[in-house]
């Protein structure tokens, strides 16, 4: 194997595999990035050989076509720190030594034999879905942060995909709360229901800023795999089999209060409470009163510290209903403010007790519950 | 000066005057309104078992070399005569109640340090400002006349002054040290009664010729934070009289709740030990309850016959507060320990709540309330409180269990 890249290139490709690389590694070879050289490109892949592959494939000059597999850790400190200038890789025959030199830098580093890389299996389906990076982007933004981190209920773990005739329904739930974005696609050619780990979907959601054409979606025909496809990049997971929790009920269908706030006034006020509610399970505690008299509504954050002290800030809020009061986990409410993208948000609410609605003004698309704190007034 | 307290604009700063209310040999002092027989005579307060100790003796003991803390049969080799009267925690505690809130009517802030002991703030009290001393002596009155228990007061500059002081001043005494005079005040004593210094400090300075208060108070600071690190400093502050560490009006928050028990005979029946461990959770629970915090932490001690003593603990994913899931973990940690070590005689069993947050209880998706366990265990607390301890009992600790 020979070959020819330049050095961003390859450093931008084996940051995008690597993620895929567990930190821990039972098998050796999951350490491990393959290279394929071959025609005019270089093919970069990685894998835990559990949940997620990542592929991503530069422009080369292939003298030599040919495939090692090298240290992933290794190779990307090292190519990270060479300078932006023409990198040579060089196999010889039958060696696992692989040289790469660039500028005055040679090095030589050990690799694997490319046919112990745990395969990567081609995903092949009976129909696919095409959707634009940047509203994937934004669509998966809005739920991946609200999935389970623990693994007490696997399916919570990911992102459940209800995919229909003209959009995708993308769902996630930790039991705490409910993230529901709906994403319209001009056409779909696939309907299915599939749950897909959040953990993969935060990788591609990183990839998609690069992407210059329609991502494409496919799931195998065994539902077991899902592909998305970014031209350059391919990123495979293993789905989640299980049952997500019918979540439609879950969504309060009425509120006795809707408080609508300015999203940045709001989240300045939350984020400073969170500071003196870190003492306390980080408890912030909001109090709607509607306007009187011509005099705008109001919603005031509040929290305190043991022993230390208390915040309240005040915002102008139209509200609409009762007076209202309900204490929400102030990590919750910033986590789901630091997605919107209104500049208006709702705050429904029924008793200090049932399920807070988030919804951002003026645009239907999501919509987020999350339940209170039990507190004492 | 008063660096322990806000002053308002000009108001005129006066100087701190913070008093030491010691309850002189509380329980037996509690016994004898009960039983007035034992007025003048030596009592003993503890239980009988072999391996009580004895938690309050009257002067009258004391005289033969009794003292709290002692073994109950040693106790008894000293003073034979002496009548042993078992504690009654609940008549105590109501009488501390009695006597911390006369405490507060008299001062603003009045931290408890104890059942039988508490801080009283009197900077500025009175019409001159200048009336702390009066005002102990109103407190020592009414908890005579009102309690009928005789209270010990020493008044100082700050807490650790006033803490020498209340032991000086005993028994059923009011001692002052003038404003400004803390220091001078201390120099003569023997360094063992300043609180902060222990027997093995106390031996240390013994060796290099220090036997005083006032020793420590003119030695180089510097030198005792070398020997004794951050206690050096401490320890340095206090022997001059500098104490601004301010009186606490409002309680702290728990830091972690326990309770144990030591077996008067070894016990390895695992029904009774699971009871036992279920009556720790009950009373765990409704302390958290009243505190208004919930544990992360659930702690199982167990100590054995050979007085090695185990601990196994287990961290919640929901921090709890009910009874049922503190003795849940409390079984769980005890049969976990018993796999590992096999059921073994058990001296003294204890569970501990700790890693305390507030009780604020982040709700589920799924459920829309309190959970029941926890509604339950309110409507228990609330009979408790009106009715007893033993109003009402759990199913499955009056019949025993299975």
């Amino acid at each position: 194997m020979q070959l020819r890249c330049q050095q961003d290139q390859l450093h931008r490709g084996l940051s995008a595999v690597s993620r895929a690389v567990p930190a821990r590694t039972v098998l050796p070879i999951t350490g491990h990035v393959l290279l394929e050289a071959e025609g005019g490109h270089v093919k970069l892949s990685a894998t835990d050989a559990e949940t997620i592959a990542i592929t991503y494939t530069i422009d080369a000059a292939v003298a030599q076509p040919g495939s090692i597999t090298l240290p992933s850790r290794l190779l990307s400190d090292f190519v990270a720190t060479l300078p932006r200038e023409e990198i040579t890789i060089t196999l010889a025959e039958r060696s696992r030594q692989a040289s790469l030199s660039c500028a005055r830098n040679d090095a030589s580093i050990g690799g694997m034999d490319p046919d112990e890389f745990p395969p990567i299996p081609p995903v092949q389906g009976t129909g696919a879905v095409q959707v634009e990076p940047e509203r994937l982007r934004t669509a998966l933004e809005h739920v991946v942060f609200a999935a389970a981190t623990d693994d007490s209920r696997p399916v919570l773990t990911g992102v459940h995909f209800a995919v229909g005739p003209e959009s995708i329904r993308l769902a996630t739930a930790d039991g705490f709360r409910l993230a529901v974005y709906t994403l319209e696609l001009a056409q779909s050619g696939l309907e299915r229901d599939v749950i897909v780990p959040a953990r993969a979907l935060a990788e591609l959601a990183r990839l998609l800023p690069e992407a210059a054409q329609p991502v494409t979606m496919t799931v195998n025909t065994a539902q077991t795999q899902v592909l998305f496809d970014l031209g350059h990049a391919t990123l495979i997971a293993n789905l989640i089999q299980g049952t997500f929790p019918n979540y439609q009920q879950l969504i309060p269908a009425s509120s006795t209060m809707r408080s609508e706030v300015a999203v940045g006034e709001f989240k300045q006020a939350v984020r400073l409470a969170s500071i003196f509610a870190r003492d306390g399970s980080g408890i912030v505690r909001l109090i709607a009163s509607p306007g009187t008299g011509g005099q705008p509504g109001k919603l005031m954050v509040t929290a305190r510290a043991d022993e230390v002290g208390n915040n309240e800030a005040v915002i102008d809020a139209l509200v609409a209903g009762d007076e209202a009061r309900i204490a929400f986990n102030s990590r919750y409410l910033i986590e789901v403010l630091n997605v919107l993208t209104t500049d208006r948000v709702a705050i429904e609410t029924t008793s200090p007790s049932s399920p807070g609605v988030v919804r951002p003004v003026g645009d239907d698309r999501y919509v987020h519950v999350v339940m209170p704190m039990f507190v004492e007034w | 000066m008063c660096a322990n307290r806000l002053t308002t604009g000009a108001a005129p700063r006066f100087p701190t005057r913070i008093a030491h209310c010691d309850l002189d040999t509380f329980f037996v002092a509690v016994e004898r309104l009960r039983d007035p027989q034992l007025v003048g005579k030596p009592v003993l307060v503890g239980g009988r078992g072999p391996r009580s100790v004895v938690a309050s003796a009257s002067y009258e003991a004391r005289a033969f070399g009794c003292h709290s803390a002692q073994p109950m049969a040693q106790a008894l080799r000293a003073c034979p005569e002496a009548t042993v009267v078992p504690p009654d925690f609940t008549r105590y505690r109501a009488a501390s109640e009695a006597f911390h809130a006369l405490l507060r009517d008299a001062s603003p802030a009045v931290e408890s340090v104890g059942l039988d002991e508490a801080f009283a703030d009197l900077t500025g009290l009175g019409a001159d400002g200048m009336g702390a001393r009066a005002t102990a002596e109103a407190i020592r009155a009414r908890v005579r006349a009102e309690l009928g228990l005789a209270v010990s007061i020493g008044i100082a500059g700050g807490r650790t002054t006033a803490k020498v002081t209340s032991d000086r001043a005993k028994p059923d005494g009011l001692l002052d040290v003038p404003a400004g005079g803390d220091a001078a005040f201390l120099a003569p004593l023997p360094l063992r009664e300043l609180p902060l210094a222990g027997p093995r400090l106390v031996e240390r300075l013994a060796l290099a010729g220090v036997r005083t208060i006032g020793q420590v108070a003119v030695l180089d600071a510097g030198w005792l934070v070398r020997q004794f690190g951050a206690a050096g400093h401490a320890l340095s502050e206090r022997a001059r009289g500098i104490d601004a560490t301010p009186v606490r009006g409002v309680p702290r928050a728990p830091v972690s709740v326990s309770r144990e028990v030591t077996f008067g005979e070894d016990v390895r029946d695992p029904v009774l030990l699971d009871r036992v461990l279920e009556g720790h959770a009950e009373r765990i629970g409704a302390d958290l309850r009243r505190a208004g915090r919930r544990a992360r932490t659930v702690m199982l001690k167990v100590r054995w016959l050979d007085f090695t003593t185990v601990t196994r603990s287990h961290t919640l994913a929901r921090p709890a507060q009910s009874t049922a899931q503190l003795a849940a973990v409390g079984r769980a940690l005890r049969a976990e320990l018993v796999a590992r070590e096999g059921e073994r005689p058990v001296r003294l069993i204890g569970l501990a709540a700790t890693n305390l947050v507030d009780e604020a209880l982040q709700l589920r998706l799924e459920e829309r309330a309190t959970p029941r366990d926890e509604r339950l265990d309110r409507a228990l607390d609330a009979i408790r409180e009106r009715y007893g301890g033993a109003a009402v009992r759990r199913g499955a600790r009056s019949r025993g269990r299975g």
